[in-house]
């Protein structure tokens, strides 16, 4: 316990230099910005971030990924005070009550619950980061190829399950995504797998132009096709959030919280998903019921609270398992890869103190959203009053310069076109991107570790599911899938009723 | 048997056929390529390190999966005339698509690595792309010039902007 907080010191102290601080306050004004404007996401952002930062120091860099990623998700909820248009997904829920807020003239005061709602949930997450990846990670040793196998089938299921408003494709793109880590050359033999002779395909898909396309030129061409006017702003109030607002609302605060961070631990599932569960589970806690949607601080405190404790507690798998809790994570992920670290279940044993520095760099980040809440408005404001026409060419400018600083190669331009084209397409049919994206990242995992699990059981599928963990993950996979069938619900209900203490009622 | 999904914002069930369609295909082209790959057994590869395995199975279950895709769409009638969405097609929000896809094609893929400097691409494409875009509007407020003075103006901004901050501040090269 000592031991953590120390290395929590040493990790702020490290940071607390003017320059980080400049890089931090930086980038998490480039992530309020980013995810304000309606259209572009905190995916994209990170990705594009990943990519202008392939050559600072590993620290450095991580930092203003960290403090972007927690900028984007906070930022997403001034639009949608201000313009009842969500910046990113993540604060769709924060729409409902705060532009029901708005329109009674109170959009300063919603934003002021925003900015107390992700400050405190973004604290409330970075506490349970602190306190369950070394519980975790250490739980993760006990982790072998059956387990690391079923948790890539797992993050794939339950993020195809809870992403986006049909499972079934849901899962498809998934697999997608899987079999698309896999082209290239395999591991065991180096053979070149779907490359059609491409010499520059050998080497595989790169992740980062791959995410570049399917969330940046993919999100442009979204951008681009909407048609958008002339953005009309809801005049606003004071800013600064109240005190009384969080006194009166603390148990939702915690509550939202806890939820959120939950919500991230599970693979793939992200910071929309986390919202909506966070303003549902208030709801129903609630009072009046009936305010909400029709302006309730409640409501929007939840909603925002669940999404921002979300972002620490998507850190938490990549840590400990290697495993992004959500899109943007996926893209932390892969750049922690690139930038030499090392995530996963001996990340306590070989790199403790990398945990608290993550620590660190979220609470730089909660100081950056806490400036910003209070400061960043009118400038926003403007920001949001620029033409898409004028935005879109800029920002395709930095996801090709983004793509091409990976490894100076042209030919991740071109990856990242294809993939802009495949996630446009997939987009327009309905398809959600975040499996996608968890398939390709997860898609190393899953195959190495089932050849593994092949080889050291000679053959044998009976590890698989017979092993305590395994047994555990294959159920919750079978249960999630079976649970989207209508037969099987009616059965299990069935059975409920049967149960003693129900017939007895 | 079917997996429900939410009824708002959905695709047609036809758009879901024809999906389920391309999926099958290339779930199906997938497994035959895993087939047919080399074994290695020349290299004492055994069955569970055969390179074709894992894309094989993902292969079928991408297979499976869109042909489940295909029977729900069939039974929410993708045959049928109502299968068809109703929503009338956004034409006017297609065209301004598909313009900036040609603009932003021919920058990345034409102009880049094949002999035009970034410098000189990068304004073009920006200025291109602003003078584009707001001319209709420029034209009906009767500002069609300073439109294009403004539009060379981002596009010489935006090309300083990046060669300096990506070259001297995180020292990217450039295409």
């Amino acid at each position: 316990m000592f031991e953590g907080l120390l290395s929590f010191g040493h990790a702020i102290a490290a940071f607390a230099s003017p320059v980080n601080l400049l890089w931090a306050f930086g980038s998490c004004f480039v992530g309020v910005v980013i995810g304000a404007l309606p259209g572009l996401t905190a995916t994209m952002g990170l990705a594009l971030m990943t990519t202008l930062t392939i050559k600072m120091p590993s620290s450095q860099a991580l930092l203003v990924l960290v403090c972007t990623y927690v900028g984007a998700i906070y930022g997403g909820s001034r639009s949608a005070i201000l313009l009842n248009i969500p910046g990113t997904p993540a604060p769709a829920a924060a729409c409902l009550d705060g532009y029901a807020l708005a329109r009674k003239g109170l959009a300063g005061r919603a934003m002021g619950i925003a900015t107390s709602g992700s400050v405190l949930g973004t604290l409330i997450g970075m506490f349970f980061l602190a306190l369950f990846t070394p519980v975790l990670g250490n739980f993760a040793l006990r982790f072998g190829a059956y387990e690391f196998f079923w948790l890539a089938v797992f993050g794939v299921v339950i993020s195809g399950n809870l992403t986006g408003k049909d499972p079934l494709k849901g899962w498809i793109a998934g697999f997608a995504g899987l079999f698309i880590a896999g082209i290239g050359q395999e591991s065991v033999h180096a053979f070149e797998r779907f490359t059609f002779g491409n010499r520059d395909l050998a080497g595989g898909i790169s992740l980062v132009p791959a995410l570049v396309g399917a969330f940046g030129f993919a999100e442009l061409l979204v951008v681009m096709k909407e048609r958008r006017g002339t953005v009309k702003v809801n005049p606003f109030d004071s800013v600064i959030p109240r005190i009384a607002d969080v006194v009166a609302h603390w148990r939702t605060i915690l509550r939202s919280g806890v939820i959120g961070t939950f919500m991230g631990v599970v693979p793939g599932v992200g910071e929309d998903t986390a919202a909506w569960t966070s303003y549902a589970a208030a709801k129903r806690a609630s009072k009046e019921k009936e305010a909400f949607g029709k302006g309730s601080v409640d409501g929007l405190m939840a909603a925002e609270t669940g999404d921002n404790a979300c972002v620490p507690g998507a850190v938490i798998p990549v840590l400990t398992l290697a495993v992004p809790g959500s899109a943007p994570a996926a893209v932390l992920l892969a750049a922690m890869l690139i930038h030499g670290v090392r995530p996963g279940p001996m990340i306590m044993v070989e790199n403790p103190q990398f945990v608290y520095e993550v620590v660190a760099m979220m609470l730089f980040a909660t100081l950056g959203i806490l400036f910003y809440g209070l400061t960043l408005t009118k400038l926003l404001v403007q920001i949001l009053r620029v033409p898409y026409q004028v935005i879109v060419p800029i920002i395709f400018v930095l996801t090709v310069v983004g793509a091409f600083a990976i490894a100076a190669r042209l030919f991740d331009v071109w990856t990242m076109l294809a993939f802009g084209l495949i996630g446009f397409a997939l987009r327009t049919y309905g398809y959600p991107m975040a499996p996608l994206v968890l398939g390709i990242v997860l898609g190393d995992l899953l195959e190495k570790n089932l050849r593994r699990g092949l080889i050291l059981s000679d053959g044998s599928l009976e590890p698989f599911f017979t092993r305590p963990i395994s047994a555990f993950m294959v159920a919750v996979i079978a249960i999630v899938v079976l649970a989207r069938f209508r037969w099987f619900r009616a059965a299990m209900a069935r059975l409920a009723a049967l149960l003693p203490w129900r017939r007895a009622a | 048997m079917s997996i429900e999904s939410s009824p708002d914002d959905r695709p047609s069930p036809r758009a879901d056929l024809v999906s389920a369609v391309v999926w099958m295909a290339l779930g199906g082209a997938i497994v035959y390529g895993s087939w047919t790959m080399d074994r290695l057994e020349h290299l004492g590869a055994t069955v569970y390190t055969a390179p074709g395995l894992v894309p094989g199975a993902l292969g079928a279950v991408i297979f499976a999966l869109g042909a489940l895709l295909g029977v729900r769409a069939v039974r929410q009638g993708a045959l049928t005339p109502a299968g068809v969405s109703a929503v009338a097609a956004d034409t006017a929000g297609r065209r301004r698509m598909g313009l900036a896809l040609a603009l932003m094609l021919v920058y990345a893929a034409g102009m880049l690595g094949h002999g035009v400097p970034f410098w000189l691409a990068t304004f073009a494409f920006v200025a291109v792309f602003v003078a584009v875009f707001e001319y209709p509007m420029r034209k009906e407020r009767g500002q069609v010039a300073r439109g294009l003075f403004m539009a060379v103006l981002y596009g010489a901004a935006t090309t300083f902007l990046v060669t300096v901050v990506f070259e001297q501040v995180f020292y990217v090269r450039l295409p």
